[in-house]
């Protein structure tokens, strides 16, 4: 199914923290409405690689293709302007704000004169709230008093709402119970019809083969294969996991 | 949840800060009942005007202060930059310079100390408690130094405008040839106080930087990566700073129309417990300025208050010591339940 260019194009990424090569010469790539599973043990330099694409941090060397045009991601301003969107296993939300402010952060709604827009802002997230998550109901309260799935909930939102193209999710599941990751995986299946590319970042290889196509193993900074995920079993990705060996070809 | 968390149009605080700012609000109303019934003069029309007077200076550092608390920092300089730039102003109006203009260098000079802050914590990763510390010493050193520890006085009346003067003061001529003040008029450091403090609440509640304000004291990896400009926003909180410690300098040093590169110390933990006693976590991500006003009043009816009893300034200190650690223990008390 890889036909015309990639959404993404990340070639030779390395990139090292004093001494440490956590990301050493990987390349990875991404077409529309393809969920891509980054596999790897704790370390691997999979969340490292997709920050380099998310903006959080700058690579040593290499370059990353969004369309085939090379493009500079040196904040995560620019990763936006390429919409490039971001769901942090941390979440990545201000706990003091409410969820409006939080999914607004950075692109403030405001009115003629400069000011917050907080009317406007609710009430988009209450529309796109009431798509993602009808449940959801805390519009007034800071972030830090919602449940895990809730605040899960405000940072796909946030990611989705801006018409991103090119989706990362880190770990997007670790944090969620059964009917909870059940929303995720049918947000995900919306996402690829609608054409938008997903990293999904994950050490469940269940998880991974339920809703990736393809599936990028990482071990030591080094990137172990790629592989489609209807050619491989799960033992094989599990060795080139913990062994960081390439399955086998049958034939 | 009281009703009041409600109608707060700043829904982003936690619901038990508006809370916190009534409880204050009530502690500020029972010290000025308790004030009111031991000593006499205390409700008076003259002295509500001394105690507005008193607490502008405070009140001018608590709104900056206020601002570098949300982002999680700290401003430790601001007693030391308000002498610098009196100073400063005092020096160039020795030089020629008219007031106003030599004024309004008094608070530029503020503001790029409160620059420097920024800079040192936002591009060296000093942390604030450590820059402003050492910016509290260079300023004052520079100040000793420029003036030789002298003050700066005959400065001329104009001089003395801003910190004496008042709006709406009515002064009678009577028949034996001495005035008689009908009404002494609202001070003016009480009416610079109120605009801008308005001004702070409508930059904090209102504009992006506020929001972004409180997000960086809040998460400021999340703020960062949500691609809130992290450096812009603390650089622009300690100018504000330093600004508005520029601006009291002015104020302080105008009042008594003499400039002392000695006044204004610890002046900066006075506007810290106003924001404190205000409702403002030194976590970061939360305070408001209405708060941190009332917390500035509360101080300054606490030491106009135990004076006019005959409280020594010892017990004052005691007393003012109490009441910033009751504030945060009822406070830590609110956010455990």
């Amino acid at each position: 199914m890889e036909f015309g260019t990639p959404l993404v194009e990340m070639k030779n990424i390395s990139i090292a923290f004093g001494g440490v090569q956590a990301v050493d010469d990987v390349s990875v790539d991404l077409y529309p409405g393809e969920v891509v599973g980054l596999l790897g043990h704790n370390g691997a330099g999979k969340s490292t690689l997709i920050k380099i694409l998310s903006g959080a941090y700058k690579a040593d060397s290499g370059e990353i293709c969004i369309n085939g045009t090379s493009v500079t991601i040196n904040s995560p301003r620019d990763a936006r302007t390429n919409n490039i969107e971001t769901i942090y296993q941390t979440l990545a939300l201000a706990d003091n704000l409410d969820a409006a402010s939080n999914l607004f952060l950075g692109r403030e709604i405001t009115n003629s004169f400069g000011l917050v827009n907080d009317d406007a802002m609710e009430a988009e997230t209450r529309e796109i709230m009431a798509r993602l998550n009808p449940n959801f109901k805390k519009f007034a309260s800071p972030v830090s008093a919602l449940s895990g799935g809730q605040r899960q909930s405000v940072a796909i939102a946030r990611a989705v709402y801006f018409n991103a193209k090119i989706l990362i999710m880190d770990e997007p599941t670790a944090a969620l119970g059964v009917h909870e990751t059940q929303m995720v995986a049918e947000l995900i299946e919306e996402l690829k019809r609608q054409g938008i590319g997903i990293f999904l970042i994950s050490h469940d290889i269940q998880d991974v083969f339920k809703l990736c196509d393809r599936v990028s193993v990482m071990k030591n900074g080094q990137l172990v294969g790629t592989e489609n995920v209807a050619d491989v079993t799960e033992d094989d990705v599990l060795g080139m996991i913990i062994l960081g060996k390439q399955p086998e070809k049958a034939a | 949840m009281p009703d009041t968390t409600k109608k707060q149009k700043l829904r982003f605080l936690p619901t038990g800060s508006a809370l916190h700012r009534l409880s204050a609000l009530l502690t500020l109303l029972l010290l000025i009942g308790v004030f009111a019934f031991t000593s006499p003069a205390f409700l008076s029309v003259n002295n509500g005007l001394t105690v507005l007077l008193q607490t502008s200076v405070i009140g001018l550092l608590a709104i900056g202060m206020t601002m570098v608390i949300i982002t999680g920092g700290i401003d430790l300089s601001v007693g030391s930059v308000l002498a610098l730039s009196g100073v400063i102003a005092g020096l160039l109006i020795k030089a020629g310079l008219p007031v106003a203009p030599a004024m309004v260098m008094g608070v530029v000079t503020g503001g790029v100390c409160g620059l420097m802050n920024g800079l040192i914590i936002t591009k060296m990763r000093i942390t604030p408690f450590v820059a402003t510390l050492g910016m509290m010493m260079i300023a004052r050193g520079i100040a000793l130094q420029l003036t030789g520890a002298a003050p700066i006085s005959r400065l001329g009346e104009a001089f003395g405008w801003l910190g004496n003067g008042a709006l709406f003061r009515l002064v009678e001529m009577q028949d034996n040839g001495f005035p008689r003040v009908i009404f002494p008029g609202i001070p003016y450091p009480a009416i610079l106080l109120v605009i801008m403090a308005i001004l702070g609440a409508y930059l904090l509640q209102r504009r992006q930087i506020g929001r972004h304000i409180f997000s960086v004291g809040s998460n400021e990896e999340a703020a960062r990566l949500s691609g809130v400009n992290v450096d812009r926003t603390n650089i622009w909180a300690y100018t504000a700073s330093g600004a508005l410690a520029g601006l009291a300098g002015m104020v302080l040093m105008s009042r008594l129309v003499t400039v002392q590169p000695n006044e204004g110390v610890m002046y900066e933990l006075d506007a810290i417990a106003a924001s404190v006693i205000g409702g403002a976590s030194l976590m970061g991500g939360v305070g408001s300025i209405s708060g941190s006003m009332i917390g500035a009043f509360i101080i300054g009816v606490l030491r106009n208050g135990l004076n006019m009893a005959g409280t020594s300034a010892f017990i004052q200190q005691i007393i003012i010591g109490i009441v910033v650690i009751g504030a945060v223990y009822i406070d830590q008390i609110r956010n455990r339940k």
